[in-house]
């Protein structure tokens, strides 16, 4: 992994993000607010589902009010973070949280798309709609803590070998 | 006392002693930073694109801002406190820092934005409240907020990338969440 992350450190568009100074803050600023607008997408899909906001709305307008926002803000984010490791392979491809936020993320994604897909194109208009399962209000608070790890696990990338010690794949070189 | 000195004793004291010593308080720190501002950011856009006129027009402003306050005031509560910290482990670079002055300077913009707001243009929010956008004045503290919150980020991003650390990250570190440690070492060697 460090020979892949040495390989790309040294390729063009690579070297381009790293000798522009401000490149990395930027594309990291972008990234953050895109979080907020991502992570609060959630949280408000999440809540409706929980039954503590927007329960003058229907479910389905909630919906659709809030998943182009999510999708739109996770590819800026895609984006952004693709470029960001560009920049800085070896500190970010060397990190062990870097690892474990992908795998989180890939999960993360995934329960979003499955989600999106189980939702009948009547759920989304029929009105305010019965009540959640238990289950479908775990998932929400699952989603919710899940988004939560990734956003953590973004943040320690700068500090793996604080956070993970001998675990971080940065020690072994 | 000047405000100097009161910056050089934050940072001398047992609170900042103890985030420079601490392995793990930074990272968790931050990112719980990182979370806060996530909250607060995106709650306020909400809130800020219904002046604009943009989704969720059809609930009341009243309505639509109501619901959110709670959770952008603790957030932002949650942003400060976890801010402060940060600022105590390296008080004297942070106050030297242009972007954090910056930052300082963006946050008591956005108090005043949010005050004339709440003070003038809500006494007349019975006759607006159902309007998309809403009227001038609204959009304009709105729009102010928006650009205010981003730059708030971007200069909270910038002081990263030009304070430069001031402490030395104490050498004998190692894992020491015992209960986790089988399951992570067991996913490292996966990896």
């Amino acid at each position: 992994m460090l020979d892949f992350a040495e390989w790309l450190q040294a390729t063009s568009v690579s070297v381009t993000i790293q000798s522009v100074g401000w490149v990395i803050p930027f594309l990291q600023s972008v990234h953050i607010l895109m979080i907020g607008v991502v992570f609060v997408s959630i949280l408000m899909i999440s809540l409706r589902i929980l039954g503590r906001m927007l329960m003058d709305e229907p479910f389905g307008r909630v919906w659709s009010r809030f998943a182009p926002w999510m999708w739109s803000g996770l590819v800026v984010m895609t984006l952004t973070g693709v470029l960001l490791v560009l920049g800085e392979p070896v500190r970010e491809l060397m990190s062990l949280s870097f690892w474990i936020k992908m795998a989180l993320l890939a999960v993360g994604i995934a329960s979003v798309v499955v989600f999106g897909r189980s939702l009948e194109p009547a759920a989304l208009t029929a009105g305010y709609g019965p009540e959640f399962s238990t289950a479908t209000k775990s998932v929400a608070i699952a989603e919710v803590v899940l988004w939560l790890a990734i956003i953590f696990l973004g943040r320690a990338i700068a500090y793996d070998v604080e956070v993970w010690g001998s675990l971080s794949p940065a020690l072994r070189g | 006392m000047d405000l100097a000195s009161i910056v050089e004793s934050i940072e001398a004291s047992g609170l900042g002693e103890w985030m420079r010593g601490s392995v793990k308080a930074m990272p968790v720190v931050e990112a719980i930073h990182v979370m806060a501002i996530a909250l607060v950011f995106g709650t306020i856009l909400i809130v800020d694109l219904r002046l604009l006129g943009f989704p969720s027009t059809r609930r009341a402003f009243t309505r639509v801002s109501a619901e959110l306050l709670g959770l952008t005031w603790a957030a932002f509560v949650v942003a400060a406190i976890t801010g402060t910290l940060m600022f105590t482990a390296n008080a004297t670079t942070y106050f030297d820092n242009t972007p954090f002055r910056f930052k300082m300077l963006a946050l008591l913009l956005a108090g005043v934005n949010m005050a004339v707001f709440e003070l003038v243009t809500v006494r007349t929010v019975a006759q607006w409240d159902r309007d998309a956008p809403a009227p001038l004045a609204g959009r304009m503290a709105g729009a102010f907020s928006i650009v205010i919150w981003i730059s708030v980020i971007f200069l909270g991003r910038w002081i990263g990338f030009t304070k430069g650390y001031d402490f030395e990250i104490p050498e004998d570190i190692d894992f020491d969440f015992g209960f986790l440690e089988t399951g992570l070492r067991f996913l490292h060697a996966a990896l």
